[in-house]
């Protein structure tokens, strides 16, 4: 039993109970905070399973700024949910506990846990990173795998045969090392290490550019056309709040002056997060900017950097916050990400690519157009992230008084 | 015994998005709802993350060795589906923010967010108009 599965048989169990409490807990508040610990422990269970890109989202969106929304619904809305007449819904527990008898049964239908021979790891990932827009329209570039790369039919080898893979790959570095040191200029990168008897080594090669991080390289370019979807999925879920919630809006324009923060008596939570906002700005632009290399991106980037404004505003109000950054600039900005998204793909076309062909933003070196490409677009992606959770944020927290009026 | 560990991850993922499901089912007012359907979709996401484990993987970040080339370290975990969820992570908090829009509305609409209260007072209504 691989540690993996420990960590993760416990986890788990933490997350069932968890879940458990959030439906059968009657306090609306309890159950946000519950909510809370739910996200931050289903992070946890992503990272043991090497899923950082996905922890990360997870503390972010599930653990922070869900709760907020939640907590800014339950000042408008009743605070306890009301007992209901029978403990438990029995209907809703028959319909329930056979549709999970069912998809229990097709479990025994599944690879087991981590199997290396799962019909999901049959694509490769350098097969999968190698397909870019430009990939599919022929056209040369550090796109196309190397020459005399054979696709082998698994994609995960034994360890043992890693360690061969490795140790075989060192040497050919060495080699190579003492080979341009002999010949300065001459020599060139990739092809001599990645073949070894009964190893597969993924080709020592930069087919898609300087982003290490096969996440944001997937995200990017393999679902290029479908991340800027989800991202346009966000851009209309602001939008939808701002008209679902507009009405109270155009009474109060002016009103702002009038809205004290509940919270600005609070000295040393004032003090202390003046302090905390320029670390979570720095701290958010890394993840943004970070996102090819290491785990991050535009959108937990995003998410980090409306944590700081909306600290902001629980703390000294949101009129305070309107100072800052206006409502309609917000606005402006969460249409300007898709745009700066889209622009980027355009540009592409311009310069003689396909759509989202980042390749063809260098066409020198576009290894480096990728990556340039790719941090244009997650810093687009966190541009909308980043203002539609503010605008969530202001169009949810508006005064439950002036509801009542209108 | 590891032939049932093998699929207790999968058994997880049910258990949890039944008990979102029976949220969504039994319980009555809207919020609790939306924080059930909540339950329902990361259900799903741990059924999606969990195949993408490899044994002895590690997480799907290469290195860069020389001149910036790149390669893997060793096994790694299969990165698509942590690809499908990171985005379909943001896009449920889009759809819980619509949720509680909506809820709010209805909130100033009846003065209450309990689902068979709303129907009570539908009714009256419908009385009321005959």
């Amino acid at each position: 039993m691989s540690e993996v599965l420990l960590v993760d048989s416990v986890l788990l169990f933490l997350v069932t109970v968890c879940a458990v409490a959030i439906i059968e807990v009657r306090s609306l508040y309890a159950v946000a905070m519950l909510s809370s610990v739910y996200s931050l422990l289903m992070a946890l269970v992503w990272t043991n399973m090497h899923s950082m890109d996905v922890a990360f989202t997870e503390a972010a969106v599930g653990g922070g700024i869900s709760t907020i929304l939640l907590i800014g619904t339950l000042v408008h809305t009743r605070r306890d949910e009301r007992p209901a007449k029978r403990r438990l819904h029995i209907p809703a527990l028959v319909v329930t506990l056979l549709t999970g008898a069912a998809l229990i049964y097709g479990t025994f239908d599944m690879p087991r846990f981590g199997d290396p021979n799962a019909t999901i790891h049959h694509y490769r990932v350098p097969e999968m990173m190698s397909q870019t827009v430009a990939a599919a329209s022929g056209r040369e570039g550090k796109q196309q795998p190397p020459e005399g790369y054979d696709p082998p039919p698994r994609m995960t080898p034994t360890a043992a045969q890693w360690a061969g893979a490795v140790h075989a790959i060192d040497q050919a570095e060495d080699a190579l090392e003492k080979a341009q040191q002999n010949a300065p200029g001459e020599a060139h990168h990739g092809g001599e290490g990645e073949h070894h008897e009964g190893a597969h080594k993924h080709p020592v090669d930069d087919f898609n550019g300087h982003v290490p991080n096969s996440v944001t390289s997937l995200l990017a370019a393999y679902r290029g056309f479908d991340t800027m979807f989800e991202t346009t999925v966000i851009f209309t879920a602001g939008m939808a709040l701002i008209m679902l919630l507009r009405r109270r809006r155009e009474e109060g324009e002016d009103d702002f002056s009038q809205k004290g923060a509940a919270l600005s008596g609070q000295v040393i939570l004032r003090v202390m997060t003046k302090m905390f906002i320029p670390f979570i700005l720095v701290f958010g632009f890394y993840v943004i900017t970070h996102g090819e290399i290491g785990p991050g991106g535009g959108f937990q980037g995003g998410v980090i950097l409306a944590t700081a404004f909306i600290l902001y505003a629980l703390l000294y109000g949101r009129n305070a916050l309107y100072r800052i950054i206006r409502p309609r600039t917000l606005e402006i900005l969460a249409a300007c990400g898709v745009l700066l998204y889209a622009g980027v793909g355009v540009a592409c076309m311009l310069l003689g690519g396909n759509f989202l062909d980042y390749a063809a933003l260098n066409t020198a070196s576009p290894g480096d157009g990728e990556a340039m490409g790719m941090t244009l677009v997650e810093y687009g992606v966190g541009i909308t992230v980043c203002t539609v959770m503010i605008i969530i944020f202001n169009q949810l927290a508006e005064e439950p008084s002036k509801a009542k009026a209108s | 015994m590891t032939e049932l560990l093998g699929i207790y991850n999968y058994w997880i993922y049910i258990i949890l998005m039944m008990i979102g499901f029976y949220g969504v089912i039994a319980k009555k007012n809207l919020v609790k709802q939306a924080i059930a359907l909540g339950l329902f979709q990361t259900g799903i996401f741990l059924f999606y993350i969990s195949m993408a484990v490899v044994d002895d993987g590690t997480a799907p970040i290469w290195t860069t060795v020389g001149d910036g080339a790149m390669k893997a370290l060793g096994p790694y975990d299969n990165p698509l589906p942590h690809v499908l969820i990171l985005t379909a992570i943001v896009v449920s908090v889009s759809v819980l923010a619509v949720a509680l829009a909506i809820i709010i509305n209805i909130q100033w609409a009846y003065g209450t967010v309990e689902y068979d209260e709303i129907t009570e007072l539908e009714r009256e209504e419908g009385d009321a108009d005959a």
